[in-house]
């Protein structure tokens, strides 16, 4: 039923696109356009080191396209949402969604679908292959079911990140800049391998804000390193239990957010 | 049968106190000092089946809050809420099916799209069944005259067409009861007369229960039977709507502007209650002296540049009934 009226969400969100058609197009061309810039830069920087602390410029690459490709299936679904909820609760909006007869993350999360997505997906998506077939890693059936699995769980982590950050706008209002420092700029780090850094960042993203568990750990089963600093090789498989678990706490604090939710005025 | 009961209800938002200048706003920022504001205070009132309550009461009165309670929004910091059997704020999704909402201010309508598609959306979110949604389009374009702009994507209608898909889409679950909050915001007369027409309409048929808050009396005047008044968080009225209007609407207003600053005015019927320069504002009592009558004695016996007459205005009339209460405290 409810997957039902989620198609029917989406529906409605395509439908509106192609009422202002250029508009997309644009959005997505520019969007295409900011990545690849993006691409280009790490590329031509790691290959003027030749290799970044045993890292090929292919490797980062790889790296790169696996944070991408996950942020953008999960913000998909949670971009729109979570990234205004301070919006929608200063309009008053969410005060609407609050007297739906659905669950008001599942409303939000069903009804903001973000097709603009498709290009962030698209680019990564071939990034990632082109690294597959360069740096010859094998694909069979069973590295493609880790290697979908793996993207999924980075994805929840994602996922979680955007969750965690939105919940102060339910008792400060205002959220965006924490939202910006948190997620966005955080995650900066994991453009490269984290054992470029220093000890304390290390244990920063693999324990505390565990960003490192999007590219860096899975990363290494498809590429056979073994650069797992001070910490157990098994972690390159704890992706998925690690996007289950965050988004699954993520979901319950934002929850309890929502008890404390005080509206606005009028 | 009674269908909302409010007992002891408390409302109490914190509010940051800020201080002026630069100085107390880095103040503020380091040592945040708050004070509790009652939004409501102690508001006690139940609503029967098929009753029209005009809730009302002036800007930051407490009505939105509680509406908010009762829709299930908000929490309540003290008292019970019942709503058709249910604790509004502990199930909203089952008080859901049993409410429709409409924002004045806020349209439930998606943007670029045909009001159709929005009722088609609201059909699978309701779980309503094809018979009744289709009865029920039926019956609202039918008496709302959507036929022109059921297809029409929503940015090209007017503000009237907005209201009425709005008000449309809340009652396509057939809920038992319907708030509306201003639901006449920014209206022109004939808009209005529709949706007040409508309104009373959708009362008769299914005895659909309404609460309605809105600054314009007229709205109340032709829609409810009952009326509930509120001030700083308070109940200061409920009763039915001819008494308030017995007691209170008596009270006209002349606003008038001598020629003469020292003018003297006297007269047993008309107070001055209010002298700035020229201008002068007189009360009077339309079961004493008709305002014509007011008017005809103030123009034959004063030279006057202007001379304006007012009903009173719902806002007037809560602020006297207010300073009233607080007399009888002293």
């Amino acid at each position: 039923m409810i997957i039902l009226l989620y198609l029917r969400f989406i529906k409605l969100r395509f439908q509106s696109i192609t009422e202002y058609r250029g508009a997309f197009i644009a959005g997505v061309i520019a969007q295409l356009f900011y990545y690849a810039v993006f691409f280009s830069l790490i590329w031509i920087m790691i290959s003027h080191f030749k290799t970044m602390n045993g890292w090929k410029p292919m490797e980062v690459m790889f790296l790169y396209a696996l944070n991408l490709l996950s942020y953008s299936i999960s913000a998909c679904f949670v971009f729109l949402p979570f990234a205004n909820l301070s919006q929608l609760i200063q309009s008053g909006e969410f005060d609407a969604i609050c007297i739906k007869p659905m669950n008001p993350f599942l409303f939000l999360v069903t009804s903001n679908f973000n097709v603009a997505y498709i290009a962030h997906f698209s680019l990564s998506l071939a990034v990632m292959i082109f690294c597959i077939i360069q740096l010859k890693i094998a694909i069979n059936c069973f590295t493609l079911f880790l290697l979908i699995t793996f993207i999924l769980g980075a994805g929840l982590i994602q996922a979680a990140g955007m969750l965690f950050t939105s919940i102060p706008a339910f008792w400060i209002i205002q959220n965006i800049s924490l939202q910006a420092v948190f997620f966005f700029e955080l995650k900066a780090f994991i453009q490269y391998p984290l054992s470029l850094y220093n000890r304390i960042i290390q244990i920063f993203f693999t324990f505390i804000i565990p960003y490192a568990f999007i590219n860096f750990y899975p990363a290494q089963y498809f590429l056979k390193k073994n650069d797992f600093l001070m910490f157990h090789p098994s972690f390159q498989f704890l992706t998925p239990f690690v996007g289950l678990f965050l988004f699954f706490l993520a979901y319950r604090f934002w929850l309890s957010g929502l008890k404390n939710y005080q509206s606005t005025g009028s | 049968m009674e269908l909302i009961i409010v007992s002891n209800l408390h409302k109490i938002f914190k509010v940051l106190i800020r201080k002026k200048g630069l100085k107390g706003s880095l103040a503020s920022f380091f040592f945040r000092k708050y004070k509790k504001v009652e939004a409501v205070n102690n508001i006690s009132f139940s609503v029967n089946r098929g009753e029209l309550v005009g809730y009302i009461g002036p800007n930051g009165a407490g009505k939105s809050t509680t509406i908010k309670i009762l829709s299930g929004i908000l929490v309540p910091s003290g008292g019970n809420v019942y709503v058709n059997g249910i604790i509004p704020y502990e199930q909203r999704k089952k008080n859901a099916f049993n409410i429709g909402v409409v924002f004045g201010q806020r349209s439930q309508l998606y943007w670029d799209l045909p009001v159709e598609e929005t009722f088609d959306l609201y059909k699978r979110m309701f779980k309503i069944d094809n018979a009744k949604y289709k009865k029920n389009v039926e019956l609202f374009i039918d008496l709302l005259d959507m036929n022109d702009f059921f297809g029409t994507p929503v940015r090209q209608l007017s503000l009237g067409q907005k209201m009425k898909a709005n008000i449309a889409i809340a009652l396509l679950h057939e809920p038992a009861i319907l708030y509306l909050d201003e639901p006449t915001i920014g209206l022109d007369v004939v808009a209005k007369n529709n949706i007040r027409k409508f309104i009373k309409e959708i009362n008769k048929e299914r005895q659909t229960t309404i609460i309605l808050t809105t600054h314009d009396m007229h709205d109340i005047e032709q829609i409810c039977n009952r009326i509930i008044l509120i001030d700083k968080g308070q109940l200061l009225y409920d009763g039915k709507i001819e008494s308030f209007k017995n007691k209170y609407e008596g009270n006209c207003i002349l606003s008038v502007v001598f020629k003469q600053e020292d003018t003297v005015f006297t007269h047993p019927q008309l107070k001055v209650i209010k002298k700035e320069g020229n201008k002068n504002i007189i009360l009077f009592d339309r079961k004493n002296i008709t305002p014509g009558e007011a008017i005809t004695f103030i123009a034959r016996n004063f030279e006057t540049t202007d001379l304006q007459y007012k009903e009173p205005e719902i806002e007037e009339i809560v602020r006297k009934i207010y300073e009233g209460k607080n007399e009888k405290q002293e």
